[in-house]
């Protein structure tokens, strides 16, 4: 890998970046109980990216000979000339200082150790945990996935970057469906985490299930319409760290507010002049951590060889800092913090998050709601989306609740949240003391990646928002 | 080595140990640029070789999918998981392959044009950039990549198969002012015209969308372009999937085959045969030879798409459409209808015409209730002109709802493939009744 460099750099690339990765896992599907399939992925290669004359090019290769690394360089210069030649502007790489590490995400219990027979056993109790837990309405599916996934990389840059690591994952997802007379209600629950075995107990998913099913049959059978008027809403955390991962981390992607993602991902209703700019009330602070031992989103250097930190994206309220990789930092004369991340050896760095999540507050649950005389509490949520700009964005409650005087009372089905992203940090009043985080796959970049997230956030409460119920 | 030698070597390495085994080899080789602001953000170029094994044994169900064309790895993986799976009980989605109908397939369907332009694709972008210029745009952003791809299938059951495509994707999207369109294309061959098209269209389009027009959330008669019916077909498409039904991802489980779903005019096709929908294959994962079939006709559900094991379990036969585990699409064609797309408008007469969305959640897939995010030209349209843009609205609806009021259909139709749509669609405009639409209220 050191030749590639060493010759990528003799051919006049004013940066190279050579990255070897594998990845590996195993995934168990079942269904109602029993196993539909078991399936083992992975594959290792190298990918390479060049900048030269001004024009990044990248190339990758799964075949490890060494001609074959030559051919992937010889390709790598010339998309990179091809580059060049179709920019006016010419871009670069900030000025980094650079680490050499080598690190691993901790395993308690080592993930090759969890044994098909127990993840068998242990996704047989969830279900019937669920099952068990119905009074009326009948479980139809109840569909159950675990993966396991170790992720080892080798990066070397021209500019002196040498890290090694090795990222062990496991992650879980559960869709279940309850029914009666006519009736639906779908769950979609994941699961997930940096390290070993251990996960799995730590994330005691048969009492998620048994709780999750009793709770949603009775908003399914006795829920009510939601109110249609503007009220005081306090939302759980799961909608909580969704938010900060669409409406925090997303526009605060520098290659969004510069554009670079336009005809995929979008653009942000940041734009550069607004970085200081007051975008809500001094409970939102909003930051993103790589270095959370056990997060999904964990890693220590990003694919570029930068230290990785917390950054502030919001910081009471005020437009903080937005993610960067040494592109973008080139391009604003500022320095990368480390958020560049590739979801394999084929993949280009793109600037990422990582576990993004609202700074908790010292309330407790209790404190949060009890002066509310008459307000609505979601707990969580099925559907969601927001707009290119991340500006314009809509939750769909799935575990709701009326709020009367100061406590949780009847079950409410469907409540339709439509929040700006100005008047969600706006109209924020309230936060507990109770910070959880939960996975997922954050999608960009074309080819698409899809990469391991951590999301979340304590509960809060929102003033004067408007609530409506779904339409057909 | 050809895709299907190392299939071949392959499947010897792994079918003693399994009762029976399929081999898929596809080597890749791909020219994608990025373009940011009318220029290259980045250009990338791929050589890759990725294999796909399905085995059986005893009724249960393995499928590695290893980023190698190394032998000696995927028999080691084999064997790895062999020790795994004796321990499983039998897969109710198991089915023995099935005995090939034709024995060998080859076919060879690559365009020159595609080739050439992989080594330096620029002149294709600059002649859609010109034509973005040309109608007045300020600014664009998409993606081009031209790709040549091999795909070889065994299986021990007899078959051996390999055949040789070549793709272009391409889409751009063009700022004007405020105002933006995006547009796309998907083919099977270099296609300059469609290409210069795509360039005028996301220029027009945003030209078209520059002024702010305001409205009031409520119920308003559609018209979707083929960017947008091309995303919610694929989600139809991928909810035909007979898994998805068992899965609890598809409202499609409440029907029979024969029940009407949609409204007379509206036609679904997975057409695996198409010359010149870049999805298309001439056999399919388990070596059944594809056919073109109507997914819908007339908004009857005539079948859901099939594997072997999937077809077993309902006393059927495969459409093929394996997916080892999970049936797919492999192209999809709405039907057109016979209004002129530059009627559309006239025939609305008063509604919102939706050129481009992204974001599609469901928020129940049993019942098929979703809401999707426009984000380039929600135009407003007062007796039968254009009058502004809403900028960017949500439509609430359910799958059913939206496909028995499908009323109108045009003539003209495109063939899209972009982010949001990756099964290569070819839709006409659609002009639906009575649909919500929402925004936050400020």
């Amino acid at each position: 890998m050191l030749g590639l460099i060493d010759e990528g750099s003799r051919r006049g690339a004013a940066y190279v970046e050579v990255r070897y990765q594998a990845d590996s896992g195993k995934a168990i599907m079942m269904r109602n109980g029993r196993v539909l399939s078991l399936s083992s992925f992975g594959g290792e290669g190298v990918g390479i990216r060049i900048l030269l004359d001004g024009g990044i090019g990248f190339s990758s290769t799964n075949s490890l000979n060494k001609s074959s690394l030559r051919e992937a360089l010889e390709r790598a210069l010339s998309a990179a000339r091809v580059a060049g030649r179709l920019k006016r502007r010419k871009t670069g790489m900030s000025d980094e200082r650079v680490g050499k590490a080598s690190y691993e995400a901790l395993q308690k219990r080592r993930i090759d150790d969890l044994s098909v027979d127990l993840l068998v056993e242990r996704a047989r109790d969830a279900e019937k945990n669920a099952r068990d837990a119905l009074k009326e309405a009948r479980l139809s599916v109840f569909a159950f996935s675990l993966s396991s996934h170790v992720q080892e990389k080798l990066l070397l840059t021209s500019d002196g970057a040498k890290i090694q690591s090795r990222i062990p994952r496991l992650y879980a997802s559960i869709n279940f469906v309850l029914e009666d007379s006519g009736r639906t209600l779908q769950r979609w629950r994941e699961f997930g985490g940096s390290g070993g075995a251990e996960l799995l107990d730590e994330w005691k998913i048969e009492e998620e299930m048994r709780e999750e099913a009793s709770n949603l049959e009775v908003v399914m059978l006795r829920g009510i319409s939601p109110p249609n008027e503007k009220l005081d809403l306090v939302l759980g955390q799961e909608i909580v760290g969704l938010a900060m991962h669409e409406s925090s981390g997303h526009p605060m992607e520098a290659d969004r507010i510069l554009g670079r993602e336009a005809a995929q991902a979008g653009e942000s209703f940041v734009k550069p002049e607004r970085i200081g700019e007051k975008i809500g009330s001094a409970l939102a602070t909003v930051i993103d951590d790589p270095t959370i031992p056990g997060s999904m989103g964990f890693y220590l250097y990003d694919d570029e060889g930068i230290p990785a930190r917390a950054k502030h994206l919001y910081r009471e309220g005020v437009i903080w800092e937005p993610l960067m990789n040494r592109e973008m930092a080139f391009m604003v004369g500022r320095k990368s913090n480390g958020s560049a991340r590739a979801m394999n050896y084929a993949s280009e760095p793109l600037v990422r998050m990582s576990n993004t999540y609202l700074e908790p507050g010292t309330m407790s649950f209790e404190e949060l709601i009890e002066d509310i005389y008459f307000g609505l509490y979601v707990k969580s949520y099925m559907e969601w989306n927001i707009d290119d700009i991340r500006w314009n964005q809509r939750y769909v409650g799935l575990e709701s609740y009326i709020i009367r005087n100061g406590e949780i009372n009847e079950p409410v089905r469907n409540p339709v949240i439509e929040i700006t992203t100005g008047d969600f940090y706006g109209k924020l009043v309230g936060k507990d003391k109770n910070l959880k985080f939960f996975p997922g796959t954050c999608g960009k970049g074309e080819p698409h990646q899809g990469i391991p997230v951590w999301f979340g956030g304590p509960n809060v409460r929102l003033r004067n928002v408007s609530v409506r119920a779904l339409g057909d | 080595m050809s895709a299907l030698e190392i299939a071949s070597k392959l499947l010897e390495a792994v079918r003693t140990s399994w009762q029976d085994a399929a081999s898929m080899v596809i080597e890749r080789e791909r020219t994608l640029v990025k373009i940011w602001n009318g220029e290259a953000a980045v250009v990338q170029k791929w050589k890759t070789v990725d294999s796909y094994l399905r085995l059986g044994l005893d009724g249960r169900l393995v499928v590695l999918e290893l980023s190698t064309s190394d032998p000696g790895k995927i028999a080691d993986e084999a064997g790895s998981i062999w020790r795994i799976a004796r321990r499983l009980e039998p897969s109710e989605i198991y089915s023995p392959l099935p005995q090939p109908t034709v024995q060998r397939m080859v076919g060879k369907a690559g365009d020159q044009g595609v080739k050439e332009f992989m080594e330096d694709p620029s002149p294709l972008v600059e002649e859609a950039l010109d034509e973005v210029a040309r109608e007045g745009g300020e600014r664009a952003s998409g993606t081009l990549s031209l790709e040549l791809y091999r795909r070889g299938l065994a299986t021990t059951a007899g078959f051996e198969g390999e055949e040789e495509r070549t793709l272009l994707a391409f889409h751009l999207r063009a700022f004007a002012g405020e105002g933006s369109g995006h547009w796309s294309l998907g083919s099977t061959r270099l296609d300059r015209d469609g290409i210069r098209e795509v360039g005028r269209r996301a220029g027009e389009i945003a030209i078209m969308s520059r002024k702010p027009a305001d409205f009031s959330p409520g119920k308003f008669d559609v018209v979707l372009s083929p960017m947008v019916m091309g995303n919610l077909m694929n989600i139809l498409a991928l909810m035909s999937s007979a898994l998805a039904t068992m899965m609890g991802y598809s409202f499609l489980s409440k029907y029979k085959v024969g029940d009407a779903v949609g409204s007379q005019s509206f036609s679904l096709y997975d057409r695996p045969r198409d010359q010149e929908l870049p999805g298309g294959a001439l056999f399919d994962d388990e070596g059944v030879e594809t056919v073109d079939k109507a997914i819908f006709e007339g908004g009857k559900l005539l079948t859901l798409l099939h594997n072997t094991a999937t077809a077993s379990r309902n006393g059927g036969k495969s459409t093929g459409n394996a997916g080892w585990v999970m049936p797919r699409a492999w192209n999809l064609d709405v039907l057109p209808g016979d209004v002129k797309e530059e009627e559309m408008a006239e025939i609305l007469r008063n509604g919102i015409i939706i050129m481009n969305n992204w974001y599609t959640r469901l928020q129940n897939y049993v019942e098929g209730q979703f809401s999707t995010v426009s984000r380039d030209g929600a135009l407003l349209v007062k007796d039968g002109e254009i009058v502004g843009n809403l900028g960017r609205v949500r439509l609430s609806t359910s799958l059913p709802r939206m496909l028995s009021s499908i009323e109108q259909l045009s003539r003209e139709r495109s063939n899209i493939l972009w982010w949001e749509v990756e099964i290569p669609t070819r839709s006409p405009f659609a002009l639906i009744r009575g649909v919500n639409l929402t925004r936050p209220e400020v």
